[in-house]
């Protein structure tokens, strides 16, 4: 947990101080890609949730989405196709739709609590 | 997951141990990918507010420094304007000057001339008047010697008529010179002259001469008079300054 914690604090330090200028066309494949890891990572929660959760399905999704996302926006940048708007769409629906299951599901646990919690009272 | 948690406890740590390594990789990806893109879009927006605010706040400031030459350059020319114009104002009245200094200089000398200060020398009309010859007929001496008057009359003819300079037997007339007959002679101021009386006159010969001998003039006048008149033209002629002792 803390080593995780740490890695998040490591990367994002990390990518303020890089300096690396990239040309602006590309800052759209980084955008997707944030898209993607941010699904990928709710999509983990949401796995973990309903106790499907799998380390390398999560893994390999993370990674996966991202080449998947900025490669597609690539194609759509040189195809003169927004592709990048099917990334978006695609990875916005899907994080809508596990954020909505990730509450759907906390809500249920919530309220169940509260019955256990009531009842043998 | 818990299935192998349940399982196997040695192992148990080591796959923890494991997730937690992908896990952090996992985030510090993210993170860096999240923060990359931040700093990005933020480079990005800084940059378009360089191109676009900075270039135009730097064509205006280039722009407002062109008008500022311009109108600089404007004030000068007009400077230019108003300093050609003077220097031929300048230029104009020394020219004027100089006309004018040309024309004081004539009248100068002509004043000069006039009051003989300086001596002179040019062409003129040189007359004689002698004394008419004894004619026993006469009783009166005077019908026949030259009187001042003759002289006057030679000298205001030959003033009207354009002469310059005028001497009497080589004593230069001036504005204030007198003649005044004594017996039978004549003083000019102060000296006096026996007959004959040369009258030099510097000028124009032709004229004076012409002058003397127009019809019932003082030529002939002067002959009426039983004078003997000489005329002598286009000599040169010098005269001694009027304050010349002779």
């Amino acid at each position: 947990m803390w080593l995780s914690i740490l890695g998040l604090i490591l990367g994002i330090s990390l990518g303020l101080l890089t300096d690396i200028q990239i040309p602006p066309e590309y800052a759209n494949y980084l955008s997707i890609a944030v898209l993607a890891s941010l699904d990928t990572l709710f999509g983990g929660i949401r796995a973990h949730l309903q106790q499907v959760y799998d380390d390398k399905v999560f893994v390999s999704g993370f990674f996966f989405n991202i080449i998947l996302a900025a490669g597609l926006a690539f194609l759509g940048v040189h195809l003169g196709v927004d592709l990048y708007l099917a990334a978006i769409f695609a990875f916005g629906v899907r994080l809508f739709q596990n954020i909505a299951v990730i509450r759907r599901i906390i809500l249920a646990k919530w309220a169940e609590k509260k019955h256990v919690s009531e009842t043998p009272s | 997951m818990k299935k192998q948690n349940n399982q196997k406890k040695p192992e148990n740590k080591r796959y923890r141990f494991s997730k937690s390594i992908v896990f952090s990789l996992v985030f510090l990806v993210l993170g860096f990918i999240m923060a990359y893109s931040y700093s990005l879009s933020q480079a990005k927006q800084e940059a378009s507010e360089f191109t676009g605010g900075a270039f135009s706040q730097e064509e205006e400031r280039v722009r407002e420094e062109l008008i500022e030459q311009q109108e600089r350059n404007k004030e000068l020319r007009a400077e230019i304007e108003e300093k050609q114009k003077s220097v031929q104002q300048f230029e104009q009245s020394f020219a004027d000057g100089e006309e004018h200094f040309a024309d004081y200089a004539e009248e100068a000398e002509a004043l000069r001339l006039y009051l003989g200060v300086l001596p002179v020398e040019g062409n003129g009309l040189k007359v004689t008047l002698q004394d008419g010859e004894y004619n026993s007929d006469s009783a009166n001496p005077n019908d026949y010697i030259v009187h001042e008057s003759h002289v006057f009359q030679v000298i205001n003819e030959l003033y009207i008529s354009g002469a310059e300079a005028i001497a009497i037997n080589g004593q230069r007339i001036h504005a204030n010179s007198y003649i005044v007959c004594t017996g039978p002679v004549i003083t000019v101021d102060g000296v006096q002259y026996p007959a004959p009386f040369t009258i030099e006159a510097i000028g124009e010969s032709d004229a004076l001469e012409s002058s003397m001998k127009l019809a019932g003039g003082v030529m002939d006048q002067l002959v009426n008079d039983n004078i003997i008149v000489t005329m002598d033209a286009g000599q040169k002629i010098t005269m001694p300054a009027l304050l010349t002792e002779s």
